[in-house]
Order: structure tokens, then sequence, then C-alpha cells
């Protein structure tokens, strides 16, 4: 079935050979999008954290088909020509990120929530940090680049 | 009492070392540009599948590849006959790359195929006919060395792959005049590296020679140990590393997975790729190695340590890999920790019919340390002292020689402890014990330990060294060239560090190559915490030589002698000359090529640990330095529950001079966070030698709501023969957290846990013996489902080539139509489709029908009545997101924050959740303690029936789920839901439970309901009648939900045991219930 959304702006159709294709496969293999990373394939990781809609979901669990007319977001679709999203920016600034595989995850739980609540609560933060696994960093300067990209889009729109 | 090293001074002066500039790789990684081995993608690349051995022990009686060649799409087959037959491994060659013969655990490999894409690789795989005859099998350590064991190779008698023993010193004298002698038995458990990236290569053949793209952390001792699998020359073997997504010490090239890719390739001629499933990551990679360890310790009365004995047997698993080395990093490292004066140990490496073990960050010393550190623990409770004197007391010092000849050069051991305590505020918090106090209200204690680890270490050979070559570009910025690689802990990003500091060169100038062995020379990589000392000193040689051709080809220049010029930032000029007289680098460095007989400055420096290659016993100084740590924890332990609640870790590590403090205080952070999952959350349940559910459903990871406060402090410290006084850190943050977090147990509660993991339900049993001593084990039972079926036929998980049509349908009337022309599956969010694709294999239905379209399941509202309805389609994140859920129906708010996240609330409808009935979920179970009711729709028509007459008499194959109502609560009524998640295993949870009370005027009990999930097949409902009429207080609660405990009728399986989930289902129906009526008062006031 041809089905049609946007990613990251742009209006795409994709032939969805089976009916129950994932859409973390069609970004991966047919769109050649591979910053959205394939962790588990049961929801658990988060490492293919997009956002659909405005929200995060998981898409090793999302079925390509159900995405028809919808707006999809990936790491790809965050930074400008010029300046990285300013959650890209507070991830680099607090060095919160090692080996980097579950950053775009992270990345776009981060932008989900702060596009929603531009001001969260410490536990908000947590809860959102705590939807993608990191093995790396013991999570404590992801934590602070939350708190420093509010900071960065707070002195953007001031 | 430390008094400062005058060589600290000048660690304060430097430009470059010390600061946190901007990692390498911090922009590709933020904006999903680094590419990670499955993001390759080559022209005419096939993907690849394995099949698996189901069986612990078998003998490969027929092998049929016929069928599964034949299918369309196919290009290669490969078993053990057509590789080399060699077999190979880092100490103990004994693996095949497919299976010759035997299979030895459970995801031995056997046979593999490359085809057109990974859903007809499976099928294919699905296709190999394997008849096995099933061989008795050695499952565990006894059952190996039990005498007439099975042998798991013919050629290891007694399943010893590896043995050894020393005594140095007197230990029968230093036992003799011991006043206080501990001792005790300590067991660890396999832990997996869980990297979020998992093993994988493409691997393309040009001619005879092979590049593999691999995401190893060791790409030349990778080469070397392929090129033998593969049967060809080393310099055939082109190993290129990728951008590597965790390795943890998983990654260094003991498994199959890359060997297995080349021999596709080379059979297809065509590219290849292979990447491991999570699955097939837990089933066939080399998880941390248990350990049984003994130990027994002397001390005098004063504290002083006299003695130490160990007895320590290892589960090698299957094949050997690393495993020879960790056996003896976790036998004699240790001793370089504490002043002993005499030890004495036998350790032995075991085969079993278990998945291979290996490296894992710390390699042998965090099994070392769960034991030790526990048993000086033990001692100080002995002698009546608080550990932090006695371990202070005993800390090695700079000078000190271990037992093993390990040379102690810069220690701050002593500082590091100080630093801990002082975080942690040990003094002020640590109160005096009442050993037989009773422990009603959660209890907090403190705990302690220390660890030390090498900067590299002779294992391969007598050789631990490394190379580089510093080229200063005609530009002037540098380029480091060292095969050493970055597995994301940051060693690209120190080694420039260390170059520009050396060339005095601004960070930015100096650029760094990826390892690719047709290019770098020879080195060994990621391993042993060794790349700051070992390859840091290498690249600072490379560069001071690079530094000298500069400041001479500038002495030309400028006609004055090299002596009296300098490099700084960038530019060279006389020492105290001033900004004018300086030239930029690059600059002087072509003006040095374009002249006659010109020549590029390219620095070229080495350097070999100073260390000495360990006997067949284990005597040699391994390292050239030693790090260490010390490290404290404060817990808060819940008799109740035995949940423990991490508050504090505090980490003081001593790594000399730190090059980049960002990375530094990462490892140390990561470094804990991983001790933390082995001590507490990172375990299988297992069935004939193999994990029931090898997912990470099962293996849950520490997130980041479970991370503590985590201080980390670095002692002031310089090693000499470090690179700008450095020495190394990427293992020690977590070598001793198991045994730091046991003493905070064992302080707070009393409960000494012996057995990784340390679980609620052992410190519960512990605490409340009576309450298990009518337990009767019930016998375990093989697991069942489509997922086992699978697994237990050894084949991949993930999709098969299949087509369902998928339809949008647009009224209730014409999905119910669709569902009864029969083989049609409804989907909403479509999660349990996706999931069942992924852990069978083999979805259900030809039709998918989703509902989501429909517009009156989409109906959201609260009426005029206050009664809420809900569409099936309705996505659970909406709950969460309407203000008068969480006032008027606090259970469902409650349930909501038990499934977790957005990511998965967003996901989850109302249609997909109610319509299954599994009481083990979140939402219908709330819906429960709410008295809500269902309207389904068949082809008979619709009805509508309270939810709990649903759970009793479930719904018909051909009904759907079309809404859910529940009423506005009547006035002081209050209600809450409770999700116990004994170890964060997903899905289902030990236990669920949520309530409902509604009270008089007067306070009295007007109507109070509780309801159970997970503990039984339909959920417990209790209607508290007897309540009615009668004041409440948290007392008659409790006593109300006690048979719970006989109504249960739970499982033992990995959430707990059945014993223990009673006695959590009564706890929680208890908490339901109590935060229902507390809640019901504060409404009414």
């Amino acid at each position: 079935m041809l089905i049609k959304f946007r990613i990251n702006g742009d209006p795409v159709e994709v032939n969805v050979k089976p009916g129950d294709r994932l859409l973390v496969d069609v970004l991966r293999e047919d769109l050649r999008l591979t910053g959205t990373k394939h962790g588990c394939g049961i929801g658990a990781c988060g490492t293919c954290t997009v956002m659909m809609d405005g929200y995060p979901i998981a898409s090793c669990l999302q079925l390509a088909a159900m995405c028809d007319g919808a707006d999809i977001r990936t790491i790809e679709g965050l930074a400008g020509t010029a300046a990285l999203h300013p959650v890209q920016q507070a991830f680099v600034n607090k060095s919160a990120l090692q080996c980097g595989i579950c950053i775009p995850g992270h990345v776009m739980a981060a932008c989900a929530l702060l596009e929603k609540n531009p001001d969260p609560s410490e536990e908000e933060i947590r809860a959102s940090a705590d939807s993608v696994y990191c093995r790396c960093t013991g999570y404590i300067r992801i934590l602070e680049a939350y708190r420093e990209a509010i900071a960065l889009a707070r002195s953007k729109s001031a | 009492m430390n008094p400062r090293d005058p060589r600290l001074a000048q660690v304060d002066s430097f430009l470059v070392v010390g600061k946190d500039v901007v990692r390498a790789d911090a922009v590709p990684k933020v904006t999903g540009a680094a590419q990670y081995v499955a993001d390759l993608h080559l022209p005419g690349m096939l993907h690849a599948a394995v099949l698996r051995s189901p069986h612990p022990h078998a003998r490969i009686v027929s092998l049929d590849t016929a069928a599964a060649a034949a299918m369309p799409g196919v290009k290669a087959v490969a078993t053990g006959a057509d590789t080399a037959k060699r077999k190979w491994g880092a100490f103990r060659p004994d693996l095949y790359p497919l299976a010759i013969g035997k299979v030895r655990y459970v995801g031995d490999e056997v046979a593999a195929v490359a085809a057109l894409d990974p859903e007809t690789a499976r099928a294919a795989v699905d296709r190999i006919a394997v008849q096995y005859e099933v061989l008795p099998a050695a499952l565990s350590l006894d059952q190996a060395l039990a005498p007439g064991a099975p042998l798991v190779h013919e050629d290891a008698s007694g399943n010893v792959a590896h043995q050894f023993s020393f005594e140095r010193g007197d230990v029968e004298a230093g036992f003799k005049a011991s006043d206080v002698i501990v001792e005790g038995t300590w067991e660890s458990a396999r832990q997996w590296h869980t990297a979020l990236e998992t093993i994988g290569c493409v691997a393309r053949w040009d001619n005879d020679r092979v590049t593999m793209w691999c995401n190893t952390q060791t790409p030349f001792l990778a080469r070397g140990r392929y090129a033998t699998a593969l049967g060809v020359p080393e310099s055939q073997v082109r190993v290129v590393q990728t951008e590597v997504g965790g390795g943890f010490g998983g990654k260094s090239g003991d498994d199959n997975a890359s060997v297995i890719c080349a021999l596709l390739a080379r059979r297809s001629g065509r590219p290849v790729k292979l990447v491991h499933t999570r699955e097939e990551e837990f089933l066939a990679s080399h998880p941390r190695m248990p350990m049984r360890y003994w130990v027994r310790l002397g001390f005098r009365r004063d504290g002083r340590i006299l003695a130490k004995e160990i007895k320590m047997w290892a589960d090698n698993g299957a094949y050997t890999g690393k495993s020879q080395a960790i056996l003896g990093a976790a036998s004699v490292r240790h001793d370089a920790l504490y002043k002993y004066p005499c030890v004495r140990g036998n350790s032995t490496l075991v085969y079993t019919n278990l998945v291979p073990t290996g490296a894992f960050r710390g390699f042998g010393n965090p099994s070392a340390d769960w034991a030790v550190e526990q048993a000086w623990d033990l001692a100080a409770e002995k002698l009546h002292m608080d550990v932090f004197d006695l371990l202070r007391m005993n800390a090695v010092d700079p000078g000190d020689v271990s037992p093993h000849n390990h040379r102690i050069t810069s220690c701050e051991l002593k500082q590091c402890m100080d630093k801990a305590a002082a975080l942690i505020r040990w003094k002020e918090k640590r109160r005096k014990k009442a050993p037989d106090r009773e422990i009603k209200e959660p209890a907090r204690g403190l705990g302690m330990g220390c660890s030390v680890h090498v900067n590299g270490r002779r294992s391969f050979g007598d050789w631990d060294g490394s190379s580089a070559i510093v080229r200063v570009n005609e530009d002037g910025r540098a380029t480091v060239i060292t095969g050493e690689g970055e597995i994301g802990q940051g060693n690209l990003t120190v080694l420039r560090q260390i170059a520009a500091e050396e060339l005095g060169l601004p960070y930015e100038h100096v650029d760094i190559t990826r390892p690719d062995t047709d290019l770098q020379s020879h080195s060994l990589g990621a391993l042993a915490s060794r790349l700051t000392y070992v390859a840091g000193n290498a690249v600072k040689n490379a560069a001071t030589a690079a530094a000298r051709q500069l400041l001479e080809a500038a002495a030309e220049q400028f006609k004055r002698p090299a002596s009296e010029l300098t490099i700084l930032n960038g530019e060279i000029g006389p020492r105290n000359g001033s900004e004018t007289d300086f030239r930029p680098v690059g600059a002087v460095a072509r003006a040095n090529i374009y002249k006659p007989g010109g020549q590029p400055i390219v620095g070229v420096g080495s350097f070999d640990n100073p260390s000495e290659f360990p006997d067949h016993n284990r005597y040699g100084n391994e390292s050239g330095a030693y790090n260490f740590i010390a490290q404290a924890a404060e817990v808060e332990v819940d008799p109740a529950t035995g949940e423990v609640k991490l508050l504090e870790i505090a980490s003081a590590v001593d790594c000399g001079t730190v090059i980049n403090p960002a990375t530094a205080v990462g490892q140390v952070q990561g470094g804990v966070m991983q001790g933390v999952g082995f001590a507490m959350t990172e375990y299988f349940d297992w069935w004939n030698g193999m994990p029931t559910d090898p997912q990470l459903k099962d293996y849950p990871l520490p997130g980041a709501a479970m991370v503590p406060k985590l201080h980390v402090a670095f002692a002031d410290s310089y090693e000499p023969s470090g690179p700008f006084g450095a020495k190394g850190l990427g293992e020690i943050g977590l070598d001793a957290v198991p045994a730091v977090i046991a003493n905070a147990i064992a302080d707070a509660v009393g409960v000494r846990i012996h057995e990784l993991p340390i679980t609620a339900e052992k410190i519960h049993r512990a605490l409340h013996p009576g309450l298990y001593a009518g337990e009767k084990p019930a016998a375990p039972a093989a697991p069942r489902g489509g997922t086992w079926a699978r697994l237990s036929a050894g084949k991949p998980s993930g999709a098969r080539p299949f087509s369902p049509e998928f339809i949008f349908a647009r009224t209730v009337e014409e999905a119910v139509q669709l569902l009864a022309e029969g083989d049609a599956a409804l989907v909403a969010g479509g999660m349990s489709h996706a999931l069942r694709r992924e852990r069978t294999g083999f979805p259900q239905a030809k039709r998918l029908v989703s509902i989501m379209r429909i517009p009156e399941l989409q109906e959201f509202s609260i009426d005029a009545r206050g009664m809420l309805r809900a569409g099936a389609a309705v996505r659970q994140q909406v709950f969460s997101e309407e203000p008068r859920v969480k006032e008027r129906w606090q259970a469902i708010d409650d349930a909501m924050e038990g499934v977790g996240h957005t990511r998965i609330r967003h996901m989850l409808t109302v249609g997909g959740s109610v319509g299954p009935l599994i009481g083990g979920f979140d939402l219908p179970l709330a819906f429960l303690a709410l008295d809500a009711r269902v309207t389904v729709a068949g082809p008979r028509g619709r009805r509508t029936l309270s939810l709990e007459e649903a759970f009793q008499k479930r719904f018909a194959k051909d009904e759907m789920v079309v809404a859910v109502d529940v009423d506005s609560p009547p006035a002081r009524s209050g209600s809450s839901f409770y999700k116990y998640m004994a170890r964060r295993v997903l899905e289902i949870p030990t236990v669920n439970t949520a309530a409902r009370v509604s009270l008089n005027a007067d306070g009295t009990c007007a109507a109070a309901r509780a309801v159970v999930g997970a503990v039984s097949w339909k959920p417990i409902v209790l209607d508290l009648e007897a309540l009615a009429g009668r004041p409440v207080s948290e007392k008659s609660l409790r006593e109300a939900v006690q048979d719970v405990r006989a109504r249960a009728e739970p499982l033992s399986d990995v959430r707990g045991s059945a014993a223990y989930k009673r006695e959590m289902a009564v706890e929680f129906t208890a908490r339901a219930l109590i935060t229902a009526w507390k809640r019901a008062r504060a409404e009414k006031a």
C-alpha cells in the first residue's frame, strides 16, 4: 500500500509492501535516515524514539501503515543549516554522550517534552530521560543536558 | 597529611590537558550523522541470519541446507563444512566459526544464510533441517565439576579449562598469628554488556582480500583472530572500525559474528551485513564470567591484615575467549589494594554448556571485589571497627609491592577514601548499630569499598605497547595516526588533547584517524583501561618527535638555535619573543617541504608498558601503573518489601592527571551505574541452559529514574610514567559497586547478601523467615508460547516474509464484519502485532484491521453527570493530559504513571489494553477498581457489561471493544493504583493493585473495593462489605486484605517466587487501600 506522510517537514510517499512493515524500517531502509537506531525491537530501549504528531513514539513498534497522514520528525530534522537545535547543542555543551548510539533517542525524547512543556519539573525531566536507556553515561549528564536545553531555549526566546 | 606533590603545579599550567574541550565526536552523534555498523549500506549488499543450537550439548547427526539454498533470494548458505575447520580464540583456541560435529551451548552457531533481505534470510534459516543427538549437559559449576560429568570439550578432562595456584609468603603463620579470622563464599552472575548497539559486521571481498567494517574495540587483535578463523594470511584481512555503539569488553572480537559474515560474503561474492539481534546478543555474545569465590582473611586485633587465602571457580561457559586472563585478574589484582603480607590462592576455570563468558569492564575485579570487599566489611564488624578506619589502616602506599610483584608507583588511595567519606558525610551519618533491633520502617545504611585497576596489561604476548604517528600538515594542523580507536569512552578526544598539549597547538588544530588495519601500525585497542596511559604515551612521544622536527625546521628559518624557540598556540617563535616575532606553524611546515630536499614533518613515537609478562601462576608486575578508587553508598531498605532505594554513591578516583574532566566524570558515573545493574537488576531466569526470554524485557538496565545522587571526585595525583601524569580510569568506576551496595544493605538491616544479584526478595526472605516457613517450592516448568517455540528450534527473532493486507475500517460495523470474515486481527496502537512479529517471527492474521480511523472510537468525554467515556481508539496519553482524571479517578492517573513513559502511553490505546482482559495490565485494573463498564460490538449487535463480568466471562472472539464508561465517584471518595515491579521486568509486574474507598460524612466507610492483578489468571476482586459503616484505620484496612494471600495463585518466575508474590500482593493491596482512604479523607477536607 502507498502511504503518505511528512518526514521532517517534507512530504514523502512510501510503498509499504508488507502491511506490517515498521516505521523504523521505513526510516532506516527505505528513506536511509539511519540516525534513528534499532536497539531492541520491543520498545524497551528507546533508541528508536521519533516524534509523531508531536509525541514521542517507539518507531520499532509503530506499524508504518498507521503513519499515513502523520507528521514524523527524526533526529535528522532538528538542526538547521547554520546551527544545531538547542537540545542538540545542550548535549554537546554538557558532553552528555559517550558511544552516542542512544543519543538520537534521548534528543528526540527531550525535544518532545520541551516542545509541549518548556519549563518541566525535575520529575518530568527524569521521567522523560528514563524513557530511553543509556548504557554509557549513568544519565547524570543527560539530565544536565535537559536543563541546559531549557536554559538555551529561554535565552534564545529572550 | 598529603603534602601536595610539586609536580601537580605544572598540571595547572597546561593549556589543553585538563580542559573540557568539545568531544571530537559530539556533533555527529547529536545529529544522527555518526555511522554505526548497522547504518552502512554497500551496493548489492546481502543480509545474514544465523541458525543456532537449541540444545546446550548435542551431536549434529545431519544437517540439510538444500531447501534453504533453493529459496528465491538466498545467495549463500554456510555450515561448518564450508569453513577452514580451524578452532580460534584469544588464549585457548576452542571455537569453530560454525559448529563441527557438536554444539556446546544454546546459541552455538550451526549454519548461516545470506539473502536479499533479512526476512528471506530468516525464512531460509527456518528451512534448514538439523538432526541432533542430545547429550547430557553440564549446566552449572557443580554439574561440570561432579565426578563423571559430561565433558564439554574432550581435551579438557574434568572440564578444567585452566588452573593455577600460588602461595606467596607464609600464609599458615599469618592465620596462626591472627586474632580475628573471617571467611565466606560469594557468587557472582553473568552480566551482559548490553551495549545498545549489538555486535555486527559488514564484509566485502575484493579478489582474495576481505574488508570487514566492524564495531570491534580491538581491530588489530580481531584481524589476527579472524584471519586464523577464515584460514587466510593476516594481511589479507582489513578491519575498519566503524563508530562503536558501546563496548565495555563485549566487542573484543571473541565472537563468531564477524567471521560468519566474512564467510558468507566470500561464498556469495557480494557484501554481507550481519548484525546481532538483541536476542542473539544475549544468546551468543560473551557476558561477564560468574565466579564462586571463597575468601578467608586474618587480622591482628588492631585491624592489621596478616593473611589472605582464596579459592575460586569460574564458569567459563562453552568456549574460553579471554576468560583465562580474567581468571588471573580476579585472583591477584586485589592484592595490590591492601598491604597483604602473604596470600594463597587456587583458581580454576571450568567449562560448562552455557553461553561463553568473556571480558566485561572490570575483567574479574568486580567478582573479586564482590567477595573480598564484603569480607573486609565483615571483618570490621568482628573487629568492632569502623570499616573506613580498617580499610584506611591497611591501604597500600606508593612504593609498596604486592605479593605478586605488582609495583605501586603513584597511589592516593587514602586520599580517595577521605574524599569519598567526606562526599557522603560518612562520619556524620554512621550511627551506632543496634544489632538486635526489629526493623519496621525503611532503614538507611552506609557501605564502603575500594578497588584497584591496571593501566594496560601484558596479556597477548610480551608486549603491551602502542605506536603513533603525528603528522604536522602544511596548513599547520596536525593529524594523529593511531589504530587504537574510540568506543565512546572519549579516547580520540583525550589523545588529541595530549598531542595538542605536546605540540603547542590549539586542540581544534589536531585531527585523529579511526582504526583501519591497512593504514596504522599494530595496536591492541580498547582494553584493560590502557588507552590514556599506553596510547597516550605513544602519542605524546610521537608529538615530541614532531615538535622537535618543527623546531629544527624553524631554527633554520629563524636562523636561531632550536633551543631558543618554542611552539605556542599554533605559532612558533623565540622564547620570550614578542607577538610579531611568531610565525604560524603551517608556514614553518610548508617552508620545510618546499625547498630542495625538503620533507614533511612526521613524528613517530611508541611506548611499551613498563610491566612484566606474568608467569603461569600470575607472578609479575602486570602494569606499569595502577589506578585506585574508594566508593561509599547510602541506601534505604524497605523491610515490608525488601526494596533497596539507592540514595547516594560517592566515588573518589586516583587516575593521576585528569586529561578531560567531563569525559573522566562520565566514565566514573557510567561505570557506577553498570555496577548498579550488575548488583541489582540484570539477570535472567534460566531453563535448560538458556535464558527463558532473552530480550531486554526480562533484562532491565538501570534507567534514569534509578540513578541516585552520584558524587565523583578525583585525587590530586601525578603518575610519573603517565602522559602528563595521567593514568587510566575506564573500568574502575564499576568494580566495587555491588559490594559497596551490599555492605550498605548489611549496615541498614543486617542482611548480608552472598549471591548476586541483590534482589528485594532475598532481603525480604532474610528479614521475615517466618513468612516463608511453610513454602512448598513448585517444580520449575518449561516455558511455553510462540517465542519459546521459536527459541527452542534455534531460529532467529524478527519478521519473516509476510504480506498481510492493511485496512482502515471506517465504522465499528465494518470492523466487526471484517473480523467475522476470519483471518483478521484488529490493530489499535498496533504494538501487540509488532511485538508478536519480532518475538515469534510469525504474525497471526492475513488482514490487519485498524480501528484508529473510526470516529466514534475516538470519543473521550466527561458528561454533565461526570461520567467518563473513553473510546477504544483513545490513546492512553490522553488520560495523563486531562486534569479532571487526576482529580476524580486517581487510580487511572496512577496507572498512567505505571505504564511508564509518554512514548508508550501515546501508543497504547484503551481498546488494546482492555480487549485482551489481562489483569496484569495497568489501565484495566484501575478501571476495575472504579466499577467501569465496557461496551462491545459483535455480529449480534452491541452490549454493555461491567468490566468485572467481562473478566469473568470473557468477550466472544468476534467481539470488539467500543468504549469504557466510568462513573463519577460519590463524594468523599478516593482511589489509587500501585504497580510493583520487583526488578522492572516489562509488561507484567510482580503485582499490581488498585483500590477505591468512599466514606460517609462521619468518616466511616461507605464502600471499599480492592483489585489485585498479575498473581492469578483473573484479577482478584475484594468487595470489602465488612468494612461498611465502620471506622477506618490503616490497621483495619491491612486486616481486610489478608485473604489475598490465600486467593492469589501466582507462578514463580523472573518477577519473583510464588511465595514472595503472595506477600507482595497483600502488602500492595493494603497500600492501595490506605492511599485511597487517605485521598478520600483529603477530599472531604
